[in-house]
């Protein structure tokens, strides 16, 4: 699915440079399930950023799917996003002034799905997450729980290759992270996605495939995880 | 759908916002019609009153030079004058001299110097005129003299005076004629050329209880009032109409007898650009004469009609579009401040793969609905307060300048000479009709879109252009 080589990514604050990601090289197997954990501050979001096409290395290449997406012209990666890459933040990032089906619809409409098909479409993922009596109501009106179970099903309504997941349960209780870590798990397993899952928290990393450990922008990979998820069957 | 339903949801979650930014442009808007009706509005009425003095149609208007003033001691040649001495008073025309006392003297008389009516038919051939017809603008003054007049003690008494205008029946088309419309009766004829009939003007008319079928008295001669006709109420129109060939016959200028005479030319050029060259090779025909377009008479109009033109053309186009300006600068730092306010928001919808435009459609569909809402209010206040203008704003005058002075009635006596001469301008009172043209609202609809698309356009403008990553890293 990606093969990221030598990417760096540098910002410039005045006349400092704050090198974000250095030197990564990584790649991420069709269906695999990667957690990436580290503090804060040492990369993690970056390159999350970098493989959800959100931004542009310095310099290095990240290929998803065979495409260079650093050399790609921003609408063509806008594309590649529309199509085959679904999002998960952690501050759920839903529009509050649409209703979770609405919030949901919202990441079909790139792909000019006809509007019936967009309601059945919307209408299965509300179901997938178990929000279907929800649909109408405002992100207001929804728990934090409820909200990050419509973000995944927007993530998901057009079937992603690949679900980016960033800190998807930090603004969660112990209770409702667990439910929300096993729906993503239970999705992940169903729907043969790629998941790639950033966490600071290392009981949720270790249910990963593998883990990797950003440190002041170095990726060290800690090797497939025997004690985590087991291979999907 | 989606479009819509995201925009109305967006516009009621910032309702006080997007209420401010319409009501400026309904206030920007509404000023911009109430300015541009109230304009119209005075324009209309300026041209009311100068096509009133010289009709419809014409564009360049002729008369003859204003005769000097007479020396004091002498009258003017052929003058009508009264001498008041020691024997009583008496009244000299023409060299002839009688006891005027008791008597009812009546003059119709040209306040201008006549002009050969051979140079109408010159005009009428020079390049670019269309047309060209001669009149007499004549004024009747009678004066009835007290049986005393003479003596000690007697006093020469006001004149009373109406305007008469000898009318060319064979070019009905220009003149003040043209522009009446017949109350009751009918207009002349080719018949009436060299009838002793009479057209009057309805206000005249009424005042002086004239009919169709009575009779007024012109310089002692008795016409027949043929029909009433009415003027554009704001003009200023001549009081009785009668056949050119019989005010020749009767009226008299500074050199006698007006026998194939005018005092006035009609012209009308074949397009507005004509009429300058027009009006200069008319100075070579008639050098001497004044030779007037509509918009240097234009520039003669005075009175607070004038001032109220120059208010809503200077300081009421300039207020306005300070305030448009005003507004459309308040909606866009405000759209500007609601999208930086959302820039997570787009920068979510960028990562689920919506282009940029698609978000700066959103953005400036929201600012055009906003702007849109805006105008339909300000159209509606711009229609309230034309209508409120043309309700309670006072009628406007206009001091019109009439051709020349008045008749030639001097006296020479113990105190001197005076002379009688109605005043040079005369005043007109006009109404104000603000009035809103589907241009107007044509004009509004415009502004309010281009308002709507500037605020958007601003506002969205570096939206479009941020990373999704910078726009997600913004805190809200």
């Amino acid at each position: 699915m990606y093969k990221l080589t030598g990417v760096n990514k540098i910002y410039q604050k005045g006349r400092r440079t704050v090198p974000a990601v250095r030197d990564l090289d990584l790649v991420i197997e069709d269906g695999e399930w990667l957690a990436v954990q580290g503090r804060t501050g040492h990369g993690k979001t970056t390159l999350l950023q970098l493989l959800g096409g959100l931004d542009r290395p310095t310099s290095g290449i990240v290929e998803f799917d065979g495409q260079d997406l650093a050399q790609l012209r921003e609408a063509q990666v806008t594309r590649v996003r529309a199509a085959s890459i679904g999002f998960i933040f952690q501050t759920f990032n839903l529009v509050p002034t649409l209703s979770a089906a609405e919030n949901v619809e919202a990441a079909l409409i790139p792909l000019g799905t006809p509007a019936a098909q967009r309601r059945h479409r919307v209408n299965a993922a509300l179901v997938s997450v178990g929000l279907d009596d929800r649909a109408r109501h405002l992100p207001s009106e929804l728990s934090g729980g409820q909200q990050q179970r419509v973000a995944i099903a927007r993530a998901l309504v057009k079937e992603p290759k690949v679900l980016l997941a960033d800190e998807p349960t930090g603004n969660l209780d112990e209770g409702t992270r667990d439910e929300i870590i096993g729906l993503l798990e239970k999705l992940w397993r169903d729907l043969g996605l790629t998941l790639v899952l950033v966490t600071h928290d290392s009981s949720l990393a270790r249910r990963a495939q593998r883990v990797g450990v950003m440190n002041k922008g170095r990726l060290a990979m800690a090797g497939l995880n025997p004690g985590g998820c087991a291979a999907r069957p | 759908m989606f479009f819509v339903t995201y925009l109305r949801r967006e516009l009621r979650r910032r309702m006080r916002q997007a209420v401010f930014i319409a009501l400026g442009l309904a206030v920007g808007i509404g000023l911009v019609v109430v300015v541009t009706a109230a304009s119209s509005g005075v324009k209309k009425a300026q041209a009311d009153v100068l096509s009133s003095l010289y009709g419809v149609g014409t564009d360049v208007t002729v008369t003859g030079a204003t005769p000097k003033p007479p020396k004091s001691g002498a009258a003017p040649k052929n003058a009508q004058t009264f001498q008041v001495g020691p024997g009583g008073a008496q009244f000299c025309s023409n060299g002839k001299c009688h006891n005027a006392a008791g008597q009812t003297i009546d003059n119709l008389g040209s306040p201008t110097s006549p002009i050969s009516q051979s140079k109408v038919a010159a005009v009428a051939r020079l390049h670019g005129v269309t047309a060209a017809a001669g009149g007499l603008t004549l004024n009747d003054t009678q004066i009835k003299l007290p049986k005393n007049f003479g003596q000690p003690g007697g006093s020469l008494p006001q004149p009373k005076s109406f305007s008469v205008d000898g009318v060319d029946i064979g070019h009905s088309s220009l003149g003040p004629l043209s522009s009446a419309t017949v109350k009751s009766g009918h207009s002349f004829t080719a018949a009436d050329a060299t009838s002793n009939v009479a057209v009057v003007d309805s206000g005249y008319a009424t005042a002086n209880s004239l009919k169709v079928g009575s009779a007024v008295t012109i310089d002692k001669v008795k016409f027949t009032v043929i029909g009433i006709v009415g003027q554009p109420q704001s003009g200023s129109p001549p009081d009785i109409y009668i056949p050119l060939a019989r005010a020749q016959a009767i009226g008299t200028g500074p050199d006698g007898k007006l026998k194939n005479k005018v005092n006035t030319i009609y012209v009308t050029a074949a397009s507005a650009a004509d009429i300058p060259a027009v009006q200069k090779e008319i100075s070579k025909v008639l050098p001497g004469a004044t030779v007037t377009t509509a918009s240097s008479l234009a520039s003669q109009v005075t009175g607070s009609l004038s001032s109220t033109a120059k208010l809503a053309n200077e300081l009421g186009k300039w207020l306005s579009v300070l305030v448009l300006i005003a507004a459309f600068a308040v909606a866009g730092l405000l759209t500007m401040a609601a999208v930086s306010r959302r820039a997570r928001e787009f920068g979510t919808l960028k990562a689920l793969g919506w282009r940029s435009r698609r978000i700066v459609a959103q953005v400036l569909g929201e600012s055009v609905a906003m702007s849109v809402i805006g105008g339909l209010v300000g159209v509606g206040l711009g229609l309230a307060g034309a209508a409120l203008i043309t309700r309670i704003a006072p009628k406007l005058s206009a001091n019109v300048p009439t051709a020349g002075g008045g008749p030639r009635l001097a006296t020479n006596g113990p105190g001197g000479s005076q002379s009688f001469s109605p005043n040079a301008t005369h005043t007109v009172l006009v109404p104000m009709h603000a009035s809103v043209t589907a241009e107007v609202l044509a004009l509004a609809v415009v502004l309010a879109v281009a308002g709507g698309l500037l605020a958007g356009a601003l506002g969205s403008w570096r939206i479009g252009r941020l990373r999704p990553a910078a726009a997600l890293a913004r805190v809200e």
